[in-house]
C-alpha cells in the first residue's frame, strides 16, 4: 500500500491539523498567557482564570447566559412542538400557508430582528408599547422594555425568530409517528393527552433530544441578538453573554489571552452539558 | 471514472473561478493612504486632497482617501500593528476608540510619537493644548488633534422666550432647574428640561468632565470614586427619578429621541459644536426655533462648558516616508481653508487657535435663530477641560454609569430624590466602580511593567 492512503487523507489531515488542531493548541497556550500582540507574550499560568471568576461580568454573563437558555429550552421548544402539533393536523386548512408564515422568521437575520425590536420596544412610541396601551387601560406611557425587562426582551425576540425553526424538526419527526400505534392507542380509549405523552413523545424522542442540544448550544452561543438590540451589553450589563463578554476582552480590549480563557470555559460548560443530555438521552 | 454532469459543473466553475482570480489584476496603490472613518471629513478633505496632488507631481507623493467605518477602521488599525498586516501611511481615530491602541507596552503603539516634533515646531501653542488630550498616554503625544468640541445648552428659543424667560439670568444648574420648571407643564402635556437619562452615558461623560471630575487623573491611576463624581451623579438621579423629575429618555440619533424634540416635549441638549451641525442636517424643522447658551456651572463662578468627542490624526509608524506623511497631515489640519470648511460644512471649530478670529464663526447661524453659534463655541474653546487617554476609559465609563443607574433604583427603593442625601450611597456605588477598575488595571500586565 505504501503511501497511498497518506496521499489520500492528506486533504482531511492538512484541513484538520492547519484550520483545526493547531488553532485549538495555540489558544490553550494563549489562555494561559497576556498578550498585546504576537510580538508581546507574558505567561501569567492561571491567572486569567483567576481574573476571570474573580470578574463579576463574568459571573453576570453566565446568570444571563444561563437565564437565557433555561427560558429557550422550556418555553420556545414546548412552545415549537406545540405548534408542530397543531399544523400537523391533516384537517387544518391552510396548514401549509401557516407552516411557511411561522418559519418565515428563522430567515431573517439576526441583525435585522434586533433592528426591528429595537424600534418595536421603543420606551414611549414603540409599536408593543402603543399596543398594550391601546389594550390596557391605564398602562404607562414610558414603558423601558429595554432598560428594565432586558432579558425578557431578549426572549421575546428569539421566541419569534426560531419558534418556527424548531417547528419543521418536530414537524418532520411527526411524520415517523406510526399512524398505527395512534389508531391502537385510540381504540384502547387512549385520549389526545395519553396519546401524546405515551405514543409521539417516545416516538420523536430523538429528534427531541437533537433539538434541545441544538438549542442549547445556540442559546449559549448567543451574542448579535443583544448586541445590536442593546447597542452593547446594556444598562448595568443586563444583556451581556459569555460570547459577548469574550468578544469584548479579546477585541475591545486586545486581550486575547483572556479572550482564550473564556473560550476554553465556555468549551468546557458546552461539552459538560452535551454529556449530560446524552446520559439523560441514553437513561431514557 | 464517470463524473456526473453535476460534478462536471462544479469542476468547471470551479476551475474557472480559479483561472478568473488568478487573472484579476492586483491592486498596486501608489502615493499615501489615507484612511477616514466619516463620509463627512472625506468630503471636506476632497478640495484640499486634490489641491495638493495637483501641486506634487510625483504620484509616490498623491495621496488617496479611504473611508471606513468607525469600528472596522479600529480593529484593521490595530490588527495591522499587532500583525504586521497593511497599514496606511496616514489615519484618523475617533477619541472614543483611541484607548485601545493604548494598551499595551509603550514601544507597542503603533502610531509614530509625534511628541518632539510638536514641541519643536511649536504646534503645542498653535494649537488648543487641551485638543491633545485625548490622544496623549504616558506622556506621549500620538496624534494631530482634528478639534475642540466645547459643549453648550440648546435650548427650545421659541418655547422659552415665548414664556418670558431670560436664560442670561442662569448661571448654575440649581437656577436651570428653577427657572426652568414652570414650562414642564405645556399645552400639550408633560414636557421635560432636558435629555439626561441613566441609558445616556454621553450626557454623564460631558457633565462629569465640566464639574472637574472623571475618570483618572494625569497620572492615569483611576479617580472615580471623588466627591465631584459623587455630587454629579446624585444630582443627576434627582433629575432623572421621582415624581418630581425634569429629565427623560431622548436619545441622539434616535427617532423617538428626535420625536420628543421636534415636539417640544424636551426643551434643552447638550450640545457639542459636532452635534450642533449634525442637528442642522437631521432636524430641520426645528431650525429657527433652537438657540445656545453656555452650559449652567456646578457652582457659581464654575465652568460653562464640557468637552465631548474628537478626532486625531496618526501616522503608523510602518509609513514609508514618515517625513512626507507628516508634511500632509500638517498642510491639512493647520490649513485655515479647511478650518472654514469645518466649520461651514459640520459646523465643528478648529483647534488651531489663530485661526479663532476668522469672520467665518461670527456669521449669524439661521438654525441657531440668528445666533453666531461658532463665536458661541470658539469663546468656549480655550476652558474645555483636559482629557486623558487610558484604556481603560470606556469602562471606567460604563462603570460610573452602572454606579448612576444603581443609585437610582436606591432613590426609588429609599424614596430619596435630592443630591445631598444621595451622596454617601453615591460614594459606597462609585467605590464598588472604582475597585472594578482598579481590579482591571491590575491584571494588565503590560501597565503595570510599561
Amino acid at each position: 500500500m505504501g503511501w497511498t492512503p497518506f496521499v489520500f487523507l492528506s486533504p482531511f489531515l492538512l484541513t484538520f491539523c492547519v484550520f483545526l488542531a493547531y488553532p485549538l493548541y495555540d489558544s490553550a497556550i494563549l489562555a494561559f498567557s497576556q498578550t498585546y500582540g504576537p510580538s508581546h507574550s507574558v505567561w501569567v499560568g492561571f491567572a486569567n482564570f483567576k481574573n476571570m471568576f474573580q470578574d463579576p461580568d463574568f459571573w453576570t454573563a453566565l446568570k444571563n447566559t444561563s437565564l437565557y437558555t433555561l427560558a429557550s429550552v422550556t418555553i420556545q421548544l414546548p412552545l415549537a412542538l406545540l405548534l408542530a402539533l397543531i399544523l400537523n393536523q391533516p384537517g387544518l386548512k391552510g396548514r401549509t400557508l401557516f407552516r411557511l408564515i411561522f418559519f418565515l422568521p428563522s430567515l431573517v437575520g439576526l441583525v435585522f430582528v434586533a433592528m426591528m425590536f429595537s424600534l418595536m420596544l421603543g420606551d414611549r412610541d414603540g409599536l408593543v408599547n402603543v399596543f398594550l396601551r391601546s389594550v390596557i387601560p391605564g398602562f404607562p406611557g414610558e414603558f423601558p422594555w429595554l432598560q428594565n425587562y432586558v432579558m425578557a426582551s431578549l426572549i421575546l425576540a428569539s421566541l419569534w425568530m426560531y419558534v418556527g425553526f424548531n417547528m419543521v424538526y418536530f414537524l418532520a419527526a411527526l411524520q415517523s409517528v406510526s399512524q398505527d400505534a395512534l389508531d391502537a392507542a385510540a381504540i384502547d380509549g387512549a385520549n389526545a393527552i395519553q396519546r401524546f405523552w405515551y405514543v409521539i413523545l417516545p416516538e420523536i424522542r430523538p429528534v427531541f433530544g437533537f433539538v434541545v442540544l441544538l438549542s442549547l448550544i445556540g442559546s449559549l452561543q448567543l451574542f448579535e441578538l443583544p448586541y445590536v438590540l442593546l447597542n452593547g451589553a446594556g444598562p448595568e450589563r443586563r444583556g451581556l453573554t459569555l460570547v459577548m463578554y469574550l468578544y469584548q476582552n479579546g477585541f475591545d480590549r486586545n486581550d486575547l489571552g483572556f479572550a482564550s480563557a473564556i473560550g476554553w470555559t465556555l468549551a468546557i460548560l458546552l461539552m459538560g452539558l452535551a454529556l449530560v443530555q446524552r446520559r439523560l438521552s441514553r437513561n431514557e | 471514472m464517470q463524473l456526473s454532469p453535476g460534478s462536471w459543473s462544479i469542476l468547471t466553475l470551479a476551475v474557472l473561478s480559479s483561472i478568473l482570480l488568478l487573472l484579476s489584476p492586483v491592486l498596486h496603490t501608489t502615493g499615501e493612504t489615507f484612511w477616514i472613518f466619516s463620509l463627512d471629513h472625506d468630503l471636506m478633505y476632497e478640495p484640499v486632497v486634490t489641491e495638493w496632488n495637483q501641486s506634487h507631481p510625483d504620484p509616490q507623493d498623491h495621496v488617496r482617501t479611504y473611508v471606513i467605518g468607525v469600528a472596522p477602521l479600529t480593529r484593521r488599525l490595530q490588527s495591522g500593528f499587532l500583525s504586521g498586516t497593511p497599514v496606511p501611511d496616514l489615519t484618523e481615530v475617533e477619541s472614543s476608540m483611541a484607548g485601545n491602541f493604548f494598551s499595551g507596552p509603550l514601544d507597542a503603539v503603533g502610531f509614530t510619537d509625534l511628541t518632539d516634533l510638536i514641541h519643536k515646531e511649536g504646534l503645542d501653542t498653535k494649537i488648543n493644548p487641551a485638543s491633545f488630550g485625548p490622544w496623549t498616554n504616558r506622556g506621549h503625544i500620538f496624534g494631530l488633534p482634528h478639534d475642540v468640541h466645547p459643549v453648550l445648552l440648546a435650548y427650545r428659543a421659541d418655547i422659552v422666550e415665548a414664556a418670558g424667560i431670560d436664560v442670561s439670568k442662569i448661571e448654575t444648574w440649581d437656577d436651570f432647574i428653577r427657572v426652568m420648571s414652570p414650562l414642564m407643564k405645556g399645552d400639550q402635556g408633560q414636557r421635560y428640561l432636558m435629555n439626561v437619562w441613566e441609558t445616556n452615558p454621553q450626557a454623564l461623560e460631558i457633565l462629569l468632565l465640566q464639574a472637574g471630575g472623571g475618570f483618572f487623573d494625569q497620572d492615569l491611576k483611576p479617580i472615580v470614586n471623588s466627591d465631584t463624581n459623587a455630587k454629579v451623579i446624585s444630582t443627576i438621579v434627582s433629575w432623572i427619578a421621582g415624581p418630581n423629575r425634569v429629565c427623560v429618555n431622548a436619545p441622539d440619533f434616535d427617532a423617538e429621541g428626535n420625536y420628543l424634540f421636534l415636539h417640544g416635549d424636551v426643551l434643552c441638549s447638550l450640545m457639542p459644536d459636532w452635534l450642533a451641525g449634525v442637528w442642522m442636517k437631521d432636524l430641520p424643522g426645528l431650525g429657527g426655533k433652537m438657540k445656545l447658551m453656555p452650559l449652567p456651572a456646578w457652582e457659581k463662578g464654575g465652568l460653562r462648558t464640557s468637552v465631548f468627542g474628537g478626532t486625531m490624526l496618526g501616522i503608523p509608524k510602518r509609513a514609508p516616508d514618515f517625513q512626507r506623511s507628516w508634511e500632509f497631515a500638517k498642510h491639512l489640519y493647520l490649513s485655515r481653508e479647511l478650518a472654514e470648511h469645518l466649520y461651514r460644512a459640520v459646523g465643528i471649530i478648529t483647534p488651531v487657535r489663530e485661526f479663532w478670529d476668522d469672520p467665518v464663526y461670527d456669521q449669524p447661524n439661521p438654525y441657531f435663530s440668528g445666533q453666531p453659534s461658532g463665536r458661541l463655541y470658539v469663546q468656549m474653546a480655550p476652558q474645555v477641560p483636559l482629557r486623558t487617554s487610558s484604556p481603560y476609559k470606556p469602562q471606567a465609563l460604563v462603570a460610573i454609569n452602572d454606579a448612576l443607574i444603581r443609585l437610582k433604583q436606591y432613590a426609588v427603593r429609599e424614596s430619596k430624590f435630592d443630591a445631598p442625601s444621595l451622596m454617601a450611597q453615591a460614594h459606597v456605588e462609585l467605590g464598588v466602580a472604582q475597585a472594578e477598575i482598579e481590579r482591571k488595571m491590575a491584571a494588565n500586565a503590560f501597565l503595570q511593567n510599561p
